[in-house]
């Protein structure tokens, strides 16, 4: 049985009329960490869009667990958790009452205890639990929406500038979450323009350019993207 | 997942909704004071008419005492005539506003006694009445807009409709949900006063069913056409404003125009016409030949033929046969009238259904037995009472009967069309 869970294969995408990706393949496999780095308007968030049925492919297909997506959206997104770039939850509600909201939208009932686990697996301070998020700092929110993300076990995470608002400690905190979540079996796809913070967790790394791929990285046999290497092919092709 | 575990979700969320939950508060409190307002409009009718019947047998009794002529007793003695208010009137007070519901008539002519009473409200007509119907017809629409336009838009404006969609079980269970909650809270709120006041007011069971099914056909079209206009990828202003614009051209342009329109199209003579027409006829008769009178009297009553002779120079017989031809030389113009708002009427009802709000305050009314049909039913009735104080004194002036008080104690009396509907 094939392994490959994430799947773009000649995937092309319009916004209204404007292409936005054109013909890009790519395979991410179970327990993968894949980057996918471009600069602004490469196409990055479009592609989790249509991976996540918020839009349609108009050629080509993108493709989950085998099954494209827009033939069962309904299906494809129990089995995804996403969080989008400066990830906005309710501000009137604290981040306990946002993740039970959100959770409950997905179908899934968590006791008080789990979802404060993980709020403090995501170093969320306890103090800020109970307070309404209209309150809270940027990187806050963004470590809410992860807290929401894990606590949806999915097997397929799509992360959207996930480091985006997260001081450095915040951010190698969160590296090494998701390196303790690929290696349990999560499958990470992750749109970002962080060159340094994709090379620290990524298996491998795909540039994106005006929505066509434009070079892909692995990581050697130590596990690891040379981060050099990347910023110049990326300043060189990827950078808008 | 159960539509009841998203309901449950949903109504959670939204009390938690300080500002959802104001708006719903207000539609509320202008509900319940819609309803108290109806009410003692309607107790205050009711008392009006108990005042007056006591008033008006105490002092026909005392005018009728002083009397030595019938002419003398049907000349000085004023009836009541009233149209009590339905138990659903609160509700709709519709035509009881601006039509009279109540005159003081007396056995001289009829049809400007009538039409005397049409200017008498002048300013009520222009700011009409807050009541439920009111509510329901006019304000409901804006209460949904508000709560609807931006279901969608307020998520993608703050960032939160990709994860919302993305995350719901069924994005559409998700809007369906929470566009459920909004509505059905703030219809109990608005349909509970009515049921209230329904209750206290003695109103039938058909007729509260009447009237949620009116509300529920109401509030179906605004919450689908807002549902409709959310689901669109404009910005929350850009599709408030063209809901609203829908609502102020339905609700206000349409009818407005149409009303001119139908006016323009079934011309209908003037009240105060019949009411200068009749009087010039009634005037005129003091300075025209007496004979010339009874004639076209006669013509009209020959059963009076045999006792049209008048030999004094002023006769009771002859007083009332020139009253009577004054309401006939505007029995045309009447009837015209008439039959004109009755035509404007029905043409009303079908350009109602360009305005779902004009159609919802129709039919409430109708159901409320406050419309332009009960105006005219009443009316009628006192027309026909009329008729019956003429049948009663006229073998009595013409035949010359000698004055007996007795006699007038069988005079017609006024019967309601009924207590209450």
């Amino acid at each position: 049985m094939s392994n490959i869970v994430v799947e773009a294969r000649n995937l092309s995408v319009m916004r209204g009329q404007t292409p936005v990706l054109s013909d890009i393949n790519f395979e991410v496999r179970k327990g993968e960490v894949f980057a996918l780095l471009g600069g602004n308007g490469a196409g990055k968030s479009t592609t989790l869009h249509t991976f996540l049925g918020l839009l349609p492919p108009q050629s080509g297909e993108a493709i989950l667990f085998g099954k494209a997506v827009h033939s069962d959206v309904a299906s494809v997104r129990s089995k995804v958790a996403y969080l989008p770039e400066a990830a906005t939850l309710y501000g009137h509600l604290t981040a306990i009452e946002n993740i039970e909201y959100f959770l409950s939208l997905a179908g899934i009932k968590k006791s008080s205890n789990e979802i404060v686990q993980a709020l403090d697996r995501v170093s969320l301070q306890k103090e800020a639990h109970n307070q309404n998020m209209e309150r809270y700092s940027k990187g806050m929110r963004q470590k809410t929406a992860i807290a929401l993300a894990l606590l949806r076990e999915t097997p397929v995470l799509f992360l959207d500038e996930p480091t985006s608002g997260l001081d450095p400690v915040a951010i190698d905190e969160f590296n090494q979450l998701i390196t303790s979540l690929a290696a349990a079996g999560t499958t990470i796809v992750m749109v970002t323009h962080d060159v340094y913070g994709a090379c620290q967790v990524a298996h491998r790394i795909a540039l994106l350019r005006r929505g066509a791929l434009v070079g892909s990285f692995e990581a050697d046999e130590g596990g690891k993207i040379d981060t050099e290497t990347v910023h110049a092919a990326f300043a060189e092709r990827a950078a808008s | 997942m159960s539509m009841f575990s998203s309901f449950t979700r949903e109504l959670r969320f939204f009390l938690k909704q300080p500002a959802a939950i104001v708006l719903v508060l207000v539609a509320i409190s202008l509900s319940v004071f819609s309803v108290w307002s109806g009410l003692s409009e309607v107790e205050r009718q009711q008392e009006t008419i108990e005042r007056l019947l006591v008033a008006d047998a105490k002092d026909r009794a005392a005018v009728l005492a002083k009397e030595s002529d019938y002419g003398g007793a049907a000349y000085y003695s004023f009836h009541l005539t009233y149209d009590p208010p339905s138990r659903l009137a609160f509700a709709a007070l519709g035509e009881r506003d601006t039509s009279p519901w109540k005159h003081r008539i007396r056995m001289l002519a009829l049809e400007a006694q009538i039409y005397e009473s049409d200017t008498a409200n002048a300013e009520l007509a222009q700011s009409g009445q807050f009541d439920f119907a009111f509510v329901l017809s006019i304000l409901m629409p804006v209460f949904l807009i508000i709560l609807l336009h931006d279901l969608r838009a307020s998520e993608r404006a703050a960032g939160r409709h990709d994860l919302l969609v993305a995350t719901s079980a069924s994005d559409n269970n998700l809007w369906r949900s929470r566009a459920f909650v909004r509505v059905i809270l703030l219809s109990i709120g608005v349909l509970i006063p009515f049921l209230f006041g329904a209750m206290v007011s003695g109103a039938s069971l058909l007729s509260i069913v009447s009237v949620l099914g009116i509300a529920i056909a109401q509030i179906l079209f605004w919450s689908f056409l807002c549902l409709w206009a959310s689901a669109r990828s404009y910005a929350g202003p850009t599709i408030a404003s063209g809901l609203l614009a829908v609502w102020m051209l339905t609700t206000f342009v349409v009818p407005a125009m149409s009303d001119a329109f139908i006016e323009a199209i079934i011309p209908a003579p003037e009240g105060g016409d019949i009411i200068l027409t009749q009087r010039e006829s009634v005037n005129d008769a003091w300075d025209l030949p007496k004979e010339a009178t009874m004639e076209t009297f006669v013509k009209e009553h020959p059963e009076w033929a045999e006792y049209a002779e008048i030999n004094r120079p002023f006769e009771w017989k002859w007083y009332y046969a020139f009253q009577q031809v004054g309401d006939q030389s505007v029995a045309d113009m009447s009837e015209k009238r008439r039959a004109a708002i009755l035509k404007r009427d029905k043409a009303a009802q079908w350009f109602a259904f360009l305005s779902p709000s004009s159609l919802t305050e129709r039919s409430l009314t109708g159901v409320a037995g406050t419309d332009a049909k009960a105006a005219m039913h009443y009316q009628q009735h006192v027309r026909n009472f009329h008729g019956s104080l003429r049948e009663y004194y006229y073998p009595l002036l013409f035949k010359g009967a000698a004055y007996e008080a007795i006699t007038l104690a069988n005079l017609p009396r006024f019967k309601a069309l009924s207590d209450r509907k």
